[in-house]
């Protein structure tokens, strides 16, 4: 019996590792450990105010906090009946469309693209491909920019509320945003021709299902009331428990989620795959030039969706800055019950993050949250094992075989502190 | 050779003195690094806000993202120093402060949050400007829980040395 580990699996975030366990040439297992300690955030915010919730919660996570926000947001005012003005709502999106473009663009371009081009880091890219690396970090700070004029901060802004926003971005901040993303759209194209370019190693590739929101009025988005699954089905969000079917494993602090027993998976391959077909403008091009059948099989062309909803994000943004620009500030919408149940489903950069309240008399009596690397855990590790299996078969090095792994599980961009936020403690 | 390593109690001035042997010419920006939420994690980001306060244009934290505070500094000309200031497990007692120099910073990425400080440091120096870590040794780094005594001392110790270097050097 040999052991071969990746401890600690790098450019990921939290702590995290793989192990293979091989018999001769036949792998016994795979497995993503997760060693990042538990947060218990949903006991934590049981008793509080809504609005209170909403100031915790989004702490789960810096980089998706704005997801966080939105996601527990759409979650307590379907739970207290609140229906938010319009102009909120168009907010809502360009906050996300920020968040999207600081995400997709440091993974893309710093945390996947070396591994591709053989290189042990993006420090290690800067002679050669030095204008890339600035590419991400000038596309990072917009997307934190955009998130600064829309939540207040940012990290964890307070601006976006139960039923509105606490204030709304001047005319010359909502210029300032369309200007820029259409200065920086260079910037997307350049991601997407790369991930375009690359050789896509076919070791990983095996049939899985795709999870994603279902966008209002047939658009591309990342937010909705229901999810629609590459088999075709489309089911309400809140019927989320039978969509994620959680459980606990020996070997992970995080949860992990099978649909129907079968791996699923969820981001920004899983959104193209489900509402690609909707996308517009450059972007739009670039889905129909690029997408094929094995965008169904392998998790690593994840990395070229990025990039193509990058470019979507920075093509909606003047059009929604206008949308913004347009409205008067409404006031916030209130809630018309102090007791009921609510799920609020959004597309964090990594995929469908769920959020589920139960309130009574004003009160959170039961939270759970579900996040896009705990559902996608589970097809991490089917598409790992597949891929050691298949290597080894063709006498692989050990090294090889290991470097294939790590692809795959930062493929996923998975974000391991978020994922352990709710592992529940039993002691006996 | 100056001592890099300060341990509670050491004189404020060594602090000082140490810091500027690795600064090299020019004005000196603080950039604070750390999670606020997670007790003494949170010490590089309370050294930079409270700089901020006298120093708005040379004092960044976390909170203002980093990647693109880099990006403007490296796009000002001349000389400086960035000086990274964030908990650190350096093997220490808690408060333990410890000036890292650019050659020792480790090019490891753990985590995606943030670009990782090898990579902004090596965007700094080619720009011209030196680059350093201040370490603190944390006690605590439980969510929610309160800064420790040892690391708000050693906190309180790096705000003075910083302070009096930049109003000598930054105008």
């Amino acid at each position: 019996m040999k052991t071969l580990e990746v401890v600690p699996l790098t450019r990921v975030e939290g702590d995290g590792g793989i192990k293979v366990t091989l018999d001769g040439k036949k792998v016994r297992s795979v497995t993503l450990d997760v060693h990042e300690g538990p947060r218990l955030i949903e006991q934590l915010v049981v008793g509080m105010t809504p609005e209170d919730d909403l100031n915790v919660v989004p702490r789960i996570c810096a980089i998706c906090t704005l997801s966080h926000k939105y996601a527990a947001i759409r979650g307590l005012e379907n739970a207290l009946g609140i229906d938010p003005p319009e102009k909120a709502q168009v907010m809502r999106d360009l906050m996300m469309l920020g968040e999207n473009v600081e995400s997709n663009s440091l993974h893309t371009f710093l945390l996947a693209l070396p591994d591709f081009l053989g290189y042990p880091s993006a420090i290690a890219m800067l002679d050669d491909y030095g204008d890339d690396v600035k590419r991400a970090l000038r596309l990072k700070k917009f997307g934190n920019r955009v998130m600064q004029i829309t939540s207040g901060r940012i990290v964890h802004g307070e601006n976006p509320g139960l039923g509105g926003f606490g204030k709304y971005p001047t005319k010359n901040q909502l210029t300032e945003i369309a200007l820029k993303s259409k200065e920086l759209i260079p910037d997307a194209v350049r991601a997407v021709e790369l991930f375009g370019s690359l050789e896509y190693p076919e070791y990983p590739e095996a049939e899985t299902t795709f999870m994603s929101v279902n966008a209002p009025a047939k658009k591309f988005g990342l937010a909705g009331d229901s999810i629609l699954i590459s088999n075709g089905k489309e089911t309400d969000a809140d019927d989320y428990k039978k969509l994620t079917s959680e459980r606990v494993v020996p070997h992970s602090f995080a949860k992990r989620s099978l649909y129907e027993d079968k791996t699923f998976a969820v981001g920004a391959n899983a959104r193209m795959i489900n509402m690609g077909k909707r996308v517009g403008g450059r972007a739009g091009d670039f889905f129909k030039e690029h997408y094929s059948e094995r965008w169904l099989r392998n998790p690593l062309l994840n990395n070229l969706a990025q990039a193509i909803e990058m470019l979507w994000a920075l093509e909606q943004m003047p059009e929604t800055t206008e949308l913004v620009a347009s409205m008067d500030d409404p006031k916030r919408a209130e809630p018309t019950r102090l007791t009921g149940s609510g799920t609020g489903a959004v597309e964090a950069p990594r995929g469908i993050l769920y959020h589920h309240y139960d309130i009574k008399d004003g009160l959170v009596e039961t939270a759970d949250i579900i996040t896009p690397t705990a559902q996608n855990l589970d097809d991490i590790e089917m598409h790992m094992k597949l891929c050691a299996e298949r290597m080894l078969a063709d006498d692989k090095k050990d090294a090889e075989v290991l470097l294939a792994l790590e692809m795959i599980a930062r493929a996923y961009d998975p974000c391991i502190s978020c994922a352990t936020h709710l592992v529940t403690l039993k002691r006996l | 050779m100056h001592k890099l390593r300060h341990t509670p109690g050491d004189p404020e001035e060594a602090l000082t003195e140490s810091i500027e042997a690795v600064s090299g010419p020019g004005p000196v920006y603080v950039l604070g690094l750390g999670y606020v939420d997670k007790a003494d994690d949170g010490a590089g980001v309370l050294v930079a806000n409270t700089l901020k306060k006298t120093f708005p244009d040379h004092s960044f934290s976390e909170h203002d993202g980093v990647e693109g505070v880099v990006m403007d500094i490296s796009g000002r000309s001349g000389p400086g120093v960035v000086l990274f200031v964030d908990a650190g497990d350096l093997k220490a007692s808690p408060g333990t402060i410890e000036i890292v120099a650019r050659d020792q910073i480790k090019d490891t990425e753990i985590s995606t949050h943030r670009v990782p400080v090898a990579l902004m440091a090596a965007i700094l120096e080619r720009s011209g400007k030196r680059v350093a870590i201040v370490a603190i040794q944390p006690k605590c780094l439980e969510f929610r829980a309160d800064m420790s005594e040892e690391v708000g001392r050693a906190v309180a110790a790096v705000e003075a040395a910083l302070s009096r270097l930049m109003r000598e050097r930054n105008g």
